[in-house]
């Protein structure tokens, strides 16, 4: 029993428990929450985020921060929607050609990101804040304020069809999750973001290449960031250049709040799926029991700290800066 | 962007810029009423045009640059004769762009404006005028500031009264409804003039229908992924109450559609408002019951035009009834019975306007409550 109530194993599944909490707290408030068709919502409305999410932590868990995913997010949805129209238009028709390219443009975008960062030495934070920009102004120039549209059944379906009453894309989520999962616990790379993360200075005295263990962090995240474009046009069937608009509040929100540290080395894909849950649960749970909308703002922020307080190890580090 | 860095960021790199164009802008207005007797009303033969609004990034402001430059055109000039001033939602930036263009121009200039926030417009007219310029503001100026407190040089003033258009549209829902049932409401920012007055509308035409109950209003903020989020929450909260959506904005009904395709759900009545070009085709399909087009070319037009030819000294706003100065700009209320003949006459073709009829297709004298 004391072992089980260690210190380590409470911070370790506190943002699980945190989860299941608020689910007891609106079932309780409204039964209505607590059913699978509500899940199911919540879960399509996930999506997108999680795998934005999913990019940024492995940039975190390196001990940098990633702004770039509106601008990325942004332009990739819009380019998908111009190359799956120019490819035919249907998925049938020859346009499935869209998405890896789109994949390769988030990556791209991510070496770009990366290169940026380590070859000209600008913190991450200003140059993929830069990066971003840029990627919003593309997407303006592109579209000219314009929404592209697109209505291929057989492509929407990753919306429409359900499997068990949840839609394709919520499966094409969680096998990227575990996809993700696989790279940060059981490849050289996923483990040197951790050395990174952990120790830069020791890791590069070991004989670690740190710069480029960064740039492939930062191309890692683009195509996770090209995912969450693609996703964000199979849920709503449109692309317009602010498309990745608020991406940057809850994807960080849901890694800080699922316990990834944002100085680095600790934390991982698990604990940003379920910040990432916890956050959707937060915001459909709200409307669910009826909080007026004015309260609604300040209650996400208050139910973000308690998460913070209690998922993150602070007691390991010295200072907060 | 998230807002809030966006604008820190802006914040920043303006105000170093801001301090230069202020200083040197100041100093010319402050050598004008000297050098002009007063920041009088001058007439210019060939006055610097010039649109100042917020940015390009949606389907509306890009309508209303294309009414200035079509202007523009129809005086033999090219279009980029009209000079673009993107505020970038910074009210800061608004001004000191708009004074900084007076300085250039010495004062010779006719602005079309949208002053971006109320508080703006009295700063950007006092300005213009002080250079003796001339200027057309749309949207946005506090109840207590007018034209005609400033002589000639703010020409005129041009908004859009939503409330009986929202509530018209409320009424079509009620009606398809059958007079009966639960609806919600999807509202855009919800201190924004215009979500306030959408949502006034439809409350209004409640009073018509004691049948049908209003089960809820919230901000989705004029954007298309959180309305599609709201109404999700809203359908586990209410489920099949929900017989009718009453929407804000177009994008917020694209949002609701969405949300309703992933259910499964299909027939749902839905109007909205702003009559983009994607909404009036979902009228045409019978996806959208109605939507509003306020005619922002034309707005973009006309506000540069009266800016230009008060400058040109074709007519002296001073002379004009105070319903010319300040006036509602047009609402067009679009249905399927509609749709097709709108589209082929606003969208499919845009109209070539008589540029001097100044008044014509406006909506009355607008009215302070």
């Amino acid at each position: 029993m004391q072992r089980i109530l260690s210190r380590e194993n409470v911070i370790r599944w506190a943002p699980l428990l945190v989860l299941v909490g608020l689910i007891i707290l609106f079932t309780a408030i409204n039964p209505a929450f607590f059913s699978q068709r509500n899940f199911a919502r919540i879960a399509i409305a996930a999506a997108p985020a999680l795998m934005v999410a999913i990019g940024v932590t492995f940039i975190i868990v390196m001990g940098s921060i990633d702004l770039s995913m509106e601008g990325t997010v942004g332009l990739t949805a819009v380019l998908f929607c111009f190359a799956f129209l120019a490819t035919g238009g249907t998925l049938a028709a020859g346009a499935w050609v869209a998405v890896p390219l789109i994949l390769v443009l988030g990556a791209i975008i991510g070496l770009v990101n990366g290169l940026v960062h380590v070859k000209l030495r600008i913190p991450s934070f200003m140059a993929s804040l830069a990066i971003g920009f840029v990627g919003t102004g593309a997407a303006v120039l592109i579209t000219g304020g314009d929404i592209v549209k697109i209505n291929d059944d057989t492509f929407r379906a990753l919306l429409t069809w359900r499997i068990a009453g949840f839609p394709l894309m919520v499966y094409v989520v969680a096998v990227l999750a575990l996809l993700a999962w696989f790279i940060q616990s059981h490849t050289i790379l996923g483990r040197n973001f951790y050395a990174v993360g952990g120790g830069e200075e020791l890791a590069h005295a070991s004989g670690l290449n740190v710069r480029r263990v960064r740039i492939l962090g930062f191309v890692l995240a683009g195509v996770f960031y090209a995912v969450a474009g693609i996703l964000q046009v199979a849920k709503l069937g449109q692309a317009e250049s602010v498309s990745g608009a608020n991406f940057m509040f809850i994807s960080i929100t849901s890694v800080v709040v699922g316990g990834v540290a944002l100085w680095g080395g600790i934390g991982g894909i698990w604990n940003t799926v379920v910040g990432v849950l916890i956050v959707n649960v937060i915001n459909n749970g709200m409307v669910v029991i009826g909080l007026p909308d004015y309260l609604q703002d300040g209650m996400l922020g208050l139910l973000v700290i308690v998460a913070v307080v209690l998922s993150t190890d602070r007691r390991s580090v010295s200072f907060v800066k | 962007m998230s807002t809030f860095i966006k604008d820190f960021i802006e914040r920043e790199t303006i105000s170093r810029r801001n301090f230069l164009f202020a200083s040197a802008a100041g100093l010319t207005t402050a050598a004008m009423p000297g050098v002009f007797g007063g920041g009088m009303a001058r007439a210019a033969t060939d006055p610097a045009l010039a649109w100042s609004f917020r940015d390009r990034a949606s389907a509306y402001w890009n309508a209303i640059v294309s009414g200035g430059e079509a202007f523009t055109e129809s005086l033999g000039k090219p279009k980029d004769a009209m000079t673009s001033l993107i505020n970038e939602g910074s009210s800061e930036k608004s001004l000191s762009d708009i004074k900084a263009f007076l300085a250039k121009n010495n004062g010779a200039c006719a602005i079309a404006c949208d002053p971006n926030d109320s508080p703006n417009a009295r700063p950007v007219a006092e300005a213009v005028q002080a250079a003796g310029g001339y200027v057309s503001t749309i949207w946005n100026k506090t109840d207590d500031a007018h034209p005609w407190d400033f002589g000639d040089n703010w020409v005129s003033h041009m908004s859009w009264s939503d409330e009986k258009p929202a509530e018209n549209t409320a009424r079509i829902l009620f009606d398809a409804m059958g007079g009966k049932g639960g609806v919600v409401h999807l509202g855009g920012i919800a201190a924004n003039n215009p979500a306030i007055e959408r949502l006034n509308g439809l409350k209004n035409a409640l009073k018509d229908y004691p049948e049908i109950t209003l089960l809820d209003a919230q901000p989705a903020d004029w954007d298309t992924t959180k309305a599609a989020e709201l109404m999700a929450s809203f359908l586990t909260k209410y489920g099949d109450q929900i017989t009718g959506v009453h929407c804000a904005n177009d994008n917020i009904a694209y949002g609701v559609m969405e949300a309703l395709k992933a259910e499964g759900i299909e027939g749902m009545p839905i109007v909205a408002y702003d009559g983009n070009p994607e909404a009036v085709q979902m009228v045409m399909d019978g996806k959208l019951l109605a939507t509003v087009f306020t005619n922002p070319h034309w707005g973009g037009g006309i506000t540069l035009s009266l800016a230009y030819h008060a400058a040109i000294g074709a007519f002296k706003p001073s002379e004009e009834p105070k319903e010319h100065r300040e006036f509602y700009g047009p609402t067009i209320l679009i249905t399927a019975a509609d749709a097709a003949e709108f589209k082929a006459k606003y969208l499919d073709n845009v109209p070539t306007y008589d540029w001097t009829d100044f008044w014509g297709p406006s909506n009355g004298p607008i009215v302070y409550k």
